[in-house]
């Protein structure tokens, strides 16, 4: 649905997205990570033909966004960052103008507008002035004139940035059941809303494309070592020395008041040990836990590095051996 | 066609439901109301000259030019500075229509809320109609030298607004621009040299104001307007895409 090769985009001597490449299948969610002014809006933006890459090839649902971008835009559907509306619209009256401005024939739009009205629970502000709603309604207005064209591929810039708890959770049901019949390409900064959304995350940073897979296949090859945390009551200690001899743990992270991180080589499970360990010598085991690395650590690793050379990710996987930032 | 329908759609709406049009509706109609109650009165006096009221009001009081060069920026500061200032360019320039399609749907916009704006002095010739004589003919001229020279101020004040995202910044770069465009012509008696006195006289809105007052219509002048806003207007197109490269 989008195949974007080698897009570049500058602004004068700044180079906001470096020729990064990727594609978005039909039906699939993918989520865009990166910090702020990593080149995450810039390349929504080329994708939605908001700004012409400076360099590289961009498709949209078969059209091409050099050649033909009133076309392609059509099959795009798109919510930017900060959701500008015209405030002193009535709700219906602006899906009515956005109905007309995708080229929607009237008799159609009718229709339409009510549908997408009720899928993005807008019918009790239906008739209200925009400039008097909440940021979560306004959110949701901006959703539903996105969506109002039934275009094949959406774009949200940010979906949830803003919002209260509530209304957050509100917004990603709304996205995950659009998901189900949409190709959605998504940007965030907060991790647990995309390893929530998504089935493929897209890592970017200082804008190359630093990692890319499932949140569970980038755990996976991410994470190296897993942690395990074990706590004792009363520190005794003799403690990180037994724990340290127990096979599979190849050393203790930190250590402090009977409070222990072990880290373990992958694929071993040394929980049992660690607990035998303890009974035979009759501490009480507080805490035995697998530390799960997240996506977020994942992150804070890839996007705090130095910049490196070009060839990327083979670099990048030898320097992730090091320790974890936590 | 529809996307520029779908534009001026929303402008002519926004435009109805923005209280500084009521307020610029509110000045003309007060200023030209007066001028014609004043010309009315002059032309009353038996000492006064003759004259027909309508071929004074059209253009030949400083008020018809000040309350011209005041209502253009005004109806137009905000056509394309607000949308950028606002983020609502992001999902306009994202829709399937085109820079070109934008700026025509909002200067279009801008020139019927224009022509709204003048409606009610129709009410004018229609009271003279009832007392005397009116030769419409003149009015009709008169009523052309408006569209024109008003659709040549607007274009101007759509090109400004495409420049900047300050509603402001725009109405005064507007006035800048207007200023040398209505001043210039009126240096056309400073000259003796030919071709500049011609040149100036081609540009002296006044001297055309007060032509087609009396009924005559130099297509030139008209060609002159419509040329100077069809430029404008593109090179507001122009403006506006090259968000693109910067």
């Amino acid at each position: 649905m989008i195949d974007a090769q080698s897009l570049t985009r500058r602004y004068g001597e700044f180079t906001a997205v470096d020729g990064i490449s990727f594609t978005v299948d039909e039906g699939e969610i993918v989520g865009m990570l990166g910090p702020n002014g990593a080149g995450k809006t810039t390349t929504l933006r080329m994708i939605t033909g908001f700004l012409p890459p400076t360099d590289g090839h961009l498709t949209v649902g078969g059209r091409d966004l050099f050649s033909d971008p009133v076309a392609a835009r059509r099959e795009v559907g798109y919510l930017p960052e900060n959701v500008a509306l015209y405030p002193e619209m009535r709700v219906a009256e602006y899906l009515r103008y956005r109905a007309m401005l995708e080229g929607l024939p009237r008799a159609k739009a009718r229709p339409r507008i009510s549908e997408t009205v009720k899928s993005c629970f807008l019918e009790e502000v239906e008739n209200q002035i925009i400039g008097t709603l909440s940021k979560g309604y306004r959110q949701r207005v901006g959703l539903a004139a996105a969506i109002l064209h039934h275009p094949s591929v959406l774009v949200l810039d940010e979906p949830t940035v803003g919002l209260d708890p509530k209304q957050i959770i509100a917004i990603r049901e709304l996205i995950r059941e659009l998901g189900h019949k949409q190709t959605l390409l998504l940007s965030s900064h907060i991790l647990p809303e995309v390893e929530l959304l998504c089935d493929r995350v897209i890592i970017i940073d200082r804008g190359r494309i630093v990692a890319e897979g499932s949140p569970r296949d980038l755990q996976d090859s991410w994470v190296g070592n897993t942690i395990l945390r074990v706590e004792l009551k009363d520190d005794p200690g003799e403690a990180p020395e037994v724990l340290a001899a127990i096979p599979g743990v190849v050393g203790i992270v930190s250590g402090d008041t009977g409070c222990y991180r072990l880290e373990c080589s992958t694929n071993t499970d040394p929980r049992q040990s660690v607990f035998e360990a303890a009974k035979e010598r009759d501490w009480v085991l507080l805490e035995l836990a697998h530390e799960q690395a997240s996506l977020e650590d994942i992150f804070v690793r890839l996007t705090t590095q130095e910049p490196v050379p070009s060839s990327g990710r083979g670099e990048l996987g030898d320097a992730s051996q090091e320790e974890v930032p936590s | 066609m529809k996307g520029i329908l779908s534009v001026m759609g929303r402008e002519l709406r926004a435009f109805f439901f923005s209280p500084l049009a009521y307020i610029v509706a509110a000045l003309l109609l007060v200023v030209n109301g007066l001028v014609f109650w004043l010309i009315v009165s002059y032309l009353n006096d038996p000492r006064a000259g003759f004259g027909a009221p309508l071929e004074l009001f059209f253009g030949q009081t400083l008020y018809f030019w000040l309350v011209l060069l005041f209502v253009a920026p005004v109806l137009t500061m905000r056509l394309l500075s607000e949308e950028r200032r606002s983020g609502t360019i992001e999902v306009l320039m994202t829709a399937p229509v085109t820079e070109g399609q934008v700026v025509v749907g909002k200067y279009f916009a801008a020139l019927l809320f224009y022509c709204f704006l003048w409606l009610p002095t129709v009410a004018y010739p229609a009271l003279l109609a009832r007392y005397g004589e009116v030769d419409w003919g003149p009015v009709l001229a008169g009523y052309l030298g408006v569209l024109g020279i008003g659709a040549l101020f607007l274009s101007v004040g759509l090109l400004a607004s495409s420049l900047t995202k300050s509603q402001l910044v725009a109405a005064i770069l507007t006035f800048a621009m207007l200023i040398p465009l209505f001043t210039f012509g009126l240096l056309e008696n400073l000259f003796s040299g030919a071709p500049i006195r011609e040149l100036l006289s081609y540009l002296n809105l006044w001297q055309h104001m007060e032509e087609l007052g009396k009924g005559i219509v130099d297509t030139r002048h008209l060609v002159y307007y419509l040329s100077a806003t069809v430029l404008f207007v593109f090179l507001s197109a122009r403006a506006l895409e090259s968000r693109k490269w910067r």
